[in-house]
């Protein structure tokens, strides 16, 4: 039986993924930029500067609290530079420059041995050290998540190996390639939580995956594949454990709330990598789609520019419109090639000029498709008026809160209304008159 | 290089509101065929005339209010269309006209346009010919292969099951085949431009009624226009329920109606009423039918 | 209570066009949806209504002094009824068709918010003078507006007016115009159109 939830959409239905075939391959270009804020939390900050020579998995950017990780050189050779650049639509981050010797020297690295055997306390500050966060696009300090409160019951860890989003097939050749690594990850967060379950949660258009995990998790203790349907947004945290486990997170609340934590199996397999080698994470598999020569699934080192990686898949093939990273549902746009990936990059697409040309917003027909497409079954056609009308109030009382963002409503409008971007910048204001508000009080 | 910076999603489905409509235009083919087949050139004339009309009055509409020209969306063809359906082979063609300029300048433009006008365009435009000029439209069946007979009510005649399955009755140009008409509701689900819920329910709670009230559930469906309006009219977008509970609770509306007027009513027919009046209704039931939300469940269980 | 004196022309005026009561002021919507079936009815409702309009409110106007403010609006209502009383039966003596097609909307002129609602606004704080202008007016409008109804709902429902009729015997008439439906379309397009005109007025000023 194939578990899936309410609602959703088929963004990818009949369209092909070239690279579902493609195996993965390495690519390591000779300049590096790291930035020091590539997850949800305090940036890091730089401990090198500028003519010092940093070894592969150096650590050159120290965490700043609790909800922050270190940052790791991705390559090895001279530092640049260190200093701020625009990255994404976020506030200039500061970043570290370095320029590959192509040496691969490494630092040395400190194993713990297999995740079956290592002392459960130890794993979760591996965790932290290895710099891992989420890499399913969130980029949330992994620590963080698994360092549950001793109130907090958690039954099931749910490993994401959905990979609704269009176009990427990075998770989908890390689970047929490294299937191993992903359900020692999984038993690592297991034991460290001290959970007796876990479920690795696929979709059924990936029967290799799906092969492939089967066979790693035979012997292994509590570890389960579960298929998914092939719906969009089936990754998503909510939806995965609505479909996995039948149960739902509450309003405005974390997964931990119904006994869940879900980690991406890209993460997983960051984290084995941690334990058994003691490897930081200074590289990730990519996908790099849509109109490339040679479309490709790369491993690449952190902190590689976009238009090497292009280059590296044998350049445009046809005028770009359009560069985001991620999937074509929640992919953010970069604004010129010359912006180095981060380590939650799953994903590189370009469009050309004329997919990426949008269509005039048509007068809604209330044809009720988005009603049926919303996995959380709000009503997107009455959320968009009064948000569009900037009643704030109004929106919160149709529940705009609970919104995700994944796009659903607005892939299936048949009049090519914006119903994502404009409840996304009503959430950004109802948020900023929250803060403004209790800091008020 | 310059690149676009846009919001996601960076894809949309193919199904924009043109192809859903030209969707419905194509799944009335087959009433089509089947009407002029039966009625003759009589019918080809009154739908010509109801579309042209319709999309006559929409484009200089738009023009004369400096709005955005809408044409090609193609939803007042379907609206034209739809009326020259549900009218009489015989129309006049001055009254076709009248009703396809009634329908998309007073139903449907002065309530604002597409999406915002509250009852079915190609109905009302019915209801208003029929009580403007009933002596048309309760007769003027009897053209085509039907030229020399003397015709009774649709609903009344004693024809064959076969004869009301491939329309070989009097009746409303579209509205007679019923075999016709399944065609065009398999197509309208196979491209995902409807749903079956609202037709399927329409047609069980009527022909339910109708077998409580002493009504063979045959005769239900085959005689008069349960099927077509059940099919085309109460599917509407515009004007049906957005949600799937107040869709069941419309169209539970609809076939009850129907039943009530055909067995108590003056009017030997119903669909038209009752698909206007679960029209008016259907704003108010999308506000009252409860959402079921996502994470919402626990929390007011919680809260007892 | 300002007595200032008034151009009673432009009262009158105001009650015709400005202020018109079934356009503007959107009042006495009732008798105008049931009674302007045909041009003729619809005149006849407007005199019936000027003439009551026009002795209510030069009474209440000439009584306002000795009504005490706490029972003003029965006082009102039972100067209303007299004229209307009076209307009824003249009409019946003299017009007997036109009072049977007017049928119970001649005694429900009593409920009219028009009347009720002059005698209130205007007859109750001004001179007898200007209170005849503002009922001359108001019923001057109201007549014209029941009259212009009653016109095109008869002419597209019937083919006629005041009985004459003008769109030849080709015409297929469309009966709907002289239903209550119609009764509605037609008011409610003739507000449309009104308040359109009025905005492009206002829009022209500006």
């Amino acid at each position: 039986m194939k578990a899936t939830f309410r609602g959703g959409v088929h963004p990818a239905h009949g369209t092909k993924r070239p690279t579902q075939a493609l195996a993965v391959r390495d690519f390591v270009s000779d300049t590096v930029q790291i930035v020091m804020n590539m997850n949800i939390g305090a940036p890091s900050t730089p401990c090198v500067k500028k003519g010092d020579h940093v070894k592969v998995g150096q650590v050159i950017g120290e965490p700043n609290g609790f909800m922050s990780i270190p940052v790791h050189a991705s390559v090895s050779g001279e530092v640049l530079s260190v200093e701020p650049i625009p990255y994404l639509s976020e506030a200039p981050a500061m970043c570290v420059t370095i320029h590959n010797d192509f040496q691969d020297e490494w630092v040395e690295l400190k194993p713990l041995g297999s995740v079956e055997t290592v002392d459960p306390s130890l794993i979760i500050p591996a965790i932290r050290d290895a710099g891992i966060c989420g890499l399913g696009g969130a980029s949330f300090p992994t620590h963080v998540k698994l360092s549950l409160k001793p109130e907090q019951k958690c039954d099931f860890i749910l490993a994401n190996g959905a990979e609704c989003e269009t176009h990427l097939t990075s998770d989908d050749r890390l689970m047929r390639e490294n299937s191993t690594r992903v359900v020692d990850g999984l038993r690592a967060v297991m034991r460290a939580t001290g959970v007796k379950q876990g479920i690795i949660g696929i979709e059924d258009n990936k029967p290799e995956a799906i092969a492939a995990m089967e066979k790693a998790c035979q012997g292994r203790d509590g570890v389960r594949v579960q298929v998914l349907k092939t719906k969009y947004p089936q990754g998503g945290e909510k939806q995965l454990i609505e479909a996995l486990t039948g149960r739902q997170v509450p309003t405005g609340g974390l997964p931990i709330q119904c006994g869940v934590v879900v980690v991406n199996v890209a993460t997983c397999a960051a984290i084995a990598d941690a334990i058994i080698d003691g490897r930081p994470l200074i590289d990730r598999i990519c996908t790099v789609t849509g109109c490339v020569r040679n479309p490709a699934n790369l491993r690449i080192r952190v902190g590689t520019i976009v238009e090497d990686i292009i280059g590296e898949c044998g350049g445009y093939s046809t005028e770009a419109g359009k560069i985001f990273f991620g999937g074509a549902m929640m992919g953010i746009c970069i604004p010129n090639s010359n912006v180095p990936v981060s380590k939650s990059t799953g994903g590189i697409v370009v469009m050309s000029k004329e997919q990426a040309t949008s269509a005039e917003e048509d007068p809604c027909i209330r044809c009720g498709k988005c009603v049926d497409a919303c996995p959380i079954g709000l009503l997107p056609y009455d959320m968009k008026v009064s948000a569009d009308a900037d009643k704030l109030e109004e929106c919160q009382k149709k529940h705009i809160m609970d919104c995700m963002l994944c796009g659903a409503c607005t892939f299936v409008c048949p009049a090519r209304r914006w119903l994502t971007p404009s409840f996304k910048v009503a959430k950004q204001k109802i948020a900023a008159q929250a803060k403004k508000g209790g800091s008020g009080k | 290089m310059s690149l676009i910076l846009s919001p996601a999603p960076h894809i949309r489905t193919k199904d924009d509101t043109q192809r859903l409509m030209l969707n419905v235009l194509i799944a009335l083919v087959p009433c089509v065929i089947a009407g002029i087949w039966y009625f003759g050139w009589q019918a080809a004339l009154v739908l010509a005339v109801s579309t042209a009309s319709a999309v006559l009055a929409e484009f200089v509409w738009q023009k004369l209010t400096h709005k955005k020209v809408r044409i090609f969306d193609l939803s007042a063809a379907v609206t034209g269309l739809l009326l020259g359906l549900v009218i009489p082979p015989a129309s006049p063609w001055w009254m076709v006209m009248i009703g396809a300029f009634f329908a998309i300048i007073v139903v449907k433009q002065l309530f604002g346009g597409i999406g915002d006008n509250f009852l079915n365009p190609a109905l009302t435009a019915r209801a208003v010919l029929l009580a403007s000029w009933p002596a048309f439209m309760t007769a003027g069946y009897n053209v085509g292969r039907f030229d020399a007979v003397t015709g009774a009510t649709p609903l009344l005649s004693s024809a064959s099951t076969m004869d009301l399955l491939l329309g070989n009755v009097t009746g409303a140009i579209g509205e007679t085949c019923k075999i016709a008409i399944l065609i065009g509701f398999i197509w309208l689900l196979v491209t995902g431009t409807i749903r079956w819920h609202i037709p399927v329910i329409t047609v069980a709670s009527a022909c339910l009624l109708g077998w409580l009230l002493g009504t063979d559930p045959l005769t239900t469906v085959l005689t008069g226009g349960l099927l077509f309006g059940a099919v085309f009219m109460a599917t509407d977008y515009v004007t049906s329920p957005m949600r799937l509970p107040a869709q069941i609770i419309y169209s539970i509306g609809i076939g009850v109606i129907i039943v009530l007027i055909r067995k108590f009513g003056s009017y030997p027919e119903g669909v038209t009423y009752a698909i206007l009046l679960m029209n008016i209704a259907a704003p108010l039931l999308d506000r009252v039918v409860p959402q079921r939300l996502y994470g919402h469940a626990k929390a007011k269980k919680e809260a007892k | 209570m300002s007595e200032k004196r008034q151009n009673l022309g432009k009262v009158v005026f105001n009650g015709i066009l400005t202020e018109n009561p079934t356009f503007r002021l959107v009042l006495g919507t009732c008798p105008t949806l049931a009674v302007t079936t045909s041009a003729i009815n619809g005149l006849g409702m407007g005199a019936a209504a000027t003439f009551v309009l026009l002795g209510s409110n030069v009474v209440i106007s000439a009584l306002r002094k000795f009504i005490p403010d706490k029972v003003r609006i029965p006082s009102f209502i039972v100067i209303i009824c007299m004229f209307v009383t009076m209307v009824q039966l003249l009409m019946q003596a003299y017009l007997p068709s036109l009072y049977e097609s007017l049928g119970i909307f001649l005694p429900l002129i009593v409920v009219n918010c028009i009347i009720l609602g002059r005698a209130e606004a205007f007859a109750s704080k001004n001179p007898v003078a200007a209170s005849a202008a503002d009922g001359l007016g108001m019923g001057i409008g109201f007549t014209l507006a029941l009259t212009l109804m009653g016109c095109i709902r008869e002419l597209l429902g019937n083919g006629t007016v005041f009985g004459a009729s003008l769109l030849g015997t080709s015409y297929q008439p469309m009966l709907l115009m002289i239903l209550p439906a119609g009764g509605f379309l037609v008011y409610g397009l003739m507000l449309g159109i009104i308040n359109a005109l009025s905005n492009r007025g206002k829009e022209d000023a500006k």
